[in-house]
């Protein structure tokens, strides 16, 4: 019993850890315009301050039930509604919130707004309306139809500090902040446009000839396959050392004539098996036993008897 | 309108939707090559497990018709084919088949000497030559790539790459790796007789010894988490090959095991097969490209084995006298499983008529099954 509650606590655990991955914590505060003066208008046609939500994993995340929140002693301020397919977020795609104080609007609609005077503090709760998943505060004095969003889509800190460490040309390219202002506003789409795949031309413009390549990746190999050798090598050792032991202790003979036994190749067992079977099962003539040989019947569950019998009533 | 008329129109729009008022040079161009893979799977022998499924999808995907919105070839969204084609395009059922594979294998040869993993490393420079040439005939570095598997000289790992980093190639490329893996004992032979001399090709290696459980069960353990720990995106591949291999190995999943070498694989299998041939539509697969990835995977196949033969002379200088390799296994670390371990056996019996190499050859071989995905775990990673 106790084995099968921690086989069970186990799958519990792996079910719980490898389903967060893809869950609501996934979620990032993206994008976010607080004057919307001659920019994106929602479905009504009016231009309201928005909020972009991107699901920064690999799995489509549904963001009903979690809360949005402009005040974190009220972290239940609205609840993004369930039973909405478009809730659901495609794995590294956004939705878009507008913050018009109309949640009569429908679901993409906040019951709050956003100061354009003051510092914009927002959250996004998880559906317990206690986990907090993100937040940010948009600094006060924004500038009409400039949007205040992650420098790259669902990046946090510690990926922009990465980044830095990698790249030494980041910085002059796009700075050391993460959240920066994009006077080309990318409401529902990534902020990063993508126009060309830099790993590609990265390779094209520093190894045309795919020498660095060819060089890179077969280290690779040699050193994966240098392990598994130098591993099994080891524990080739070891297994060789216990099968001395085992016949030492068995056969009580010396490490040498150990050795000498156990390091008799599969030729050997195979020919001295061929023996035994030569002189126990091979005769020149036949025993004067007759027996009716078993018909050969394919079987197939579809034609089984017994699938389709009742089963007799065991004593 | 008449009866009659009225016959004879309809005789007539029936005429426009068969395959005689559709056929084009393309399609008889690629009929006769799928006529030919039949031919050498059943008259030769040549791999009959893939030819004949990829030979007779090549009939299937050629058979001309009229696009008129039925919902009949292989690339109309919907289409039973189309149905079908999604396990390679998604690259589902590659890792299937690697699932099936390890199931299968026997790593007994690679514990016992375990040194035989560097040629499996070493065939792969196929790859990275095919690579390098598809880069200067003009390829996109993805391409190359996906060209380069080919001199992996394993099937499911072109096919799975090629899905990822070159879609629209991955017919050609697919059905270049098929055939030239089924033209192992064609291309590799003259390649070791001309690198090797006659005392090299006489070499005996020391018999293999015999490799314990607990040895075998930590095989696939170890190997996925050295493997992938170092290359994670070759996961998908190398993960299913170490599963199916401690399925084999634990002993107490054998029905398990089973069901992966047998039925699971066969189905795979025939469903990869036949959808590779369906892929190779005349109108999409007849071009320039298609032309140059059969000629880089020819060469891709002379270097594969031109490396692994090399690697082994010049590893033996490194050897003692009596732990030396034969250099006519070299050529089975392009995989090709089992066929190039087969070549190796069948050259050295040629000089030595007692020499037997296919143990020997079968470390190798399964190593660079997992060389090449390893390879293709980094291409991915790079270029993916």
């Amino acid at each position: 019993m106790k084995r099968l509650t921690g086989i069970g606590l186990l799958l519990l655990f792996c079910a719980v850890w490898t389903t967060n991955a893809q869950r609501t914590t996934s979620l990032k505060i993206n994008e976010v315009l607080v004057i919307n003066e001659d920019n994106f208008m929602d479905d009504y046609g009016k231009k309201y301050p928005w909020i972009e939500i991107y699901n920064s994993s690999p799995g489509t995340v549904n963001v009903a039930g979690c809360f949005l929140t402009n005040d974190i002693n009220q972290p239940k301020m609205y609840m993004v509604p369930k039973g909405d397919v478009l809730t659901k977020i495609s794995p590294n795609q956004h939705v878009l919130f507008w913050a018009d104080n109309k949640a009569t609007r429908g679901t993409f609609h906040l019951n709050f707004t956003l100061d354009s005077l003051k510092p914009n503090f927002i959250a996004l709760f998880d559906s317990d309306g206690r986990t907090l998943i993100d937040s940010i505060t948009v600094p006060a004095g924004q500038q009409a139809d400039i949007s205040y969003g992650l420098i790259e889509d669902g990046w946090d800190q510690k990926r922009l500090e990465e980044e830095l460490r990698l790249n030494s040309g980041y910085i002059e390219k796009k700075g050391d902040k993460l959240w920066i202002y994009f006077e080309k506003v990318t409401p529902s789409s990534n902020n990063k446009i993508l126009e060309t795949n830099e790993k590609i031309d990265n390779f094209k413009e520093n190894d045309s000839t795919g020498v660095g390549m060819t060089l890179t990746a077969m280290g690779v190999v040699f050193v994966g396959l240098l392990l598994l050798y130098l591993i099994f090598k080891l524990i080739g050792r070891i297994a060789v050392g216990l099968t001395h032991r085992r016949v030492m202790k068995t056969a009580g003979v010396t490490k040498e004539q150990a050795k000498g036994i156990s390091e008799q190749s599969g030729d050997v067992y195979a020919a001295i098996a061929m023996a035994i079977y030569e002189a126990t099962e091979l005769h020149d003539e036949e025993n004067t036993i007759l027996t009716i040989k078993n018909a050969a019947r394919h079987y197939s569950p579809w034609s089984s008897k017994i699938y389709t019998l009742r089963e007799a009533p065991k004593r | 309108m008449n009866f009659l008329s009225f016959l004879g129109e309809n005789l007539q729009v029936f005429w426009t939707y068969t395959g005689f008022a559709n056929v084009t040079v393309g399609h008889g161009i690629m009929i006769l090559v799928g006529l030919l893979f039949i031919y050498l799977a059943i008259a030769k022998e040549f791999e009959p497990m893939l030819l004949i499924p990829i030979g007779f999808g090549i009939l299937i995907g050629n058979i001309p018709f009229k696009d008129a919105g039925l919902q009949l070839g292989i690339y109309e969204q919907g289409s039973v084919l189309n149905i079908l084609y999604q396990g390679v395009t998604s690259g589902w059922y590659p890792p299937l088949i690697f699932l099936g594979i390890g199931a299968m294998t026997d790593f007994s040869a690679l514990i016992s000497n375990p040194k035989l993993m560097l040629i499996g490393a070493a065939a792969q420079f196929g790859i990275f030559g095919a690579y390098t040439l598809a880069l200067t005939m003009g390829f996109e570095p993805n391409q190359a790539g996906a060209i380069g598997i080919i001199g992996g000289a394993d099937g499911p790992t072109a096919i799975f790459l090629s899905s990822k980093l070159a879609p629209n190639l991955m017919g050609a490329i697919a059905i270049s790796a098929y055939s030239y893996m089924a033209l192992v004992p064609v291309i590799q032979p003259p390649i070791m007789r001309l690198l090797t001399n006659k005392k090299e090709r006489l070499i005996r290696m020391k018999p293999p010894r015999v490799v314990s459980q607990t040895e075998k069960i930590l095989f696939p353990v170890f190997g996925l988490l050295l493997t992938c720990f170092l290359v994670p995106s070759g996961l998908p591949l190398l993960g299913m090959l170490f599963f199916g291999n401690l399925l084999k190995e634990s002993g107490v999943t054998r029905r398990l095991a089973e069901t992966a070498r047998g039925p699971l694989i066969d189905t795979i299998t025939i469903l990869l097969g036949i959808t590779v041939g369906a892929s190779t539509q005349a109108t999409q697969f007849l071009t320039k490209d298609s032309i140059l990835i059969f000629v880089l995977g020819a060469i891709s196949f002379i270097i594969a084995t031109t490396a692994g033969v090399l690697f082994v002379k010049f590893f033996n200088i490194f050897l003692k006298k009596d732990n030396k390799i034969n250099p006519l296994i070299g050529n089975a670390g392009v995989s090709a499983v089992p066929d190039s371990a087969r070549i190796s056996q069948i050259v050295g019996l040629e000089y030595d008529p007692t020499n037997y190499l296919l143990m020997h050859a079968m470390g190798p071989n399964v190593a660079g099954v997992i060389g090449s995905a390893v390879a293709a775990g980094v291409l991915l990673g790079f270029l993916g």
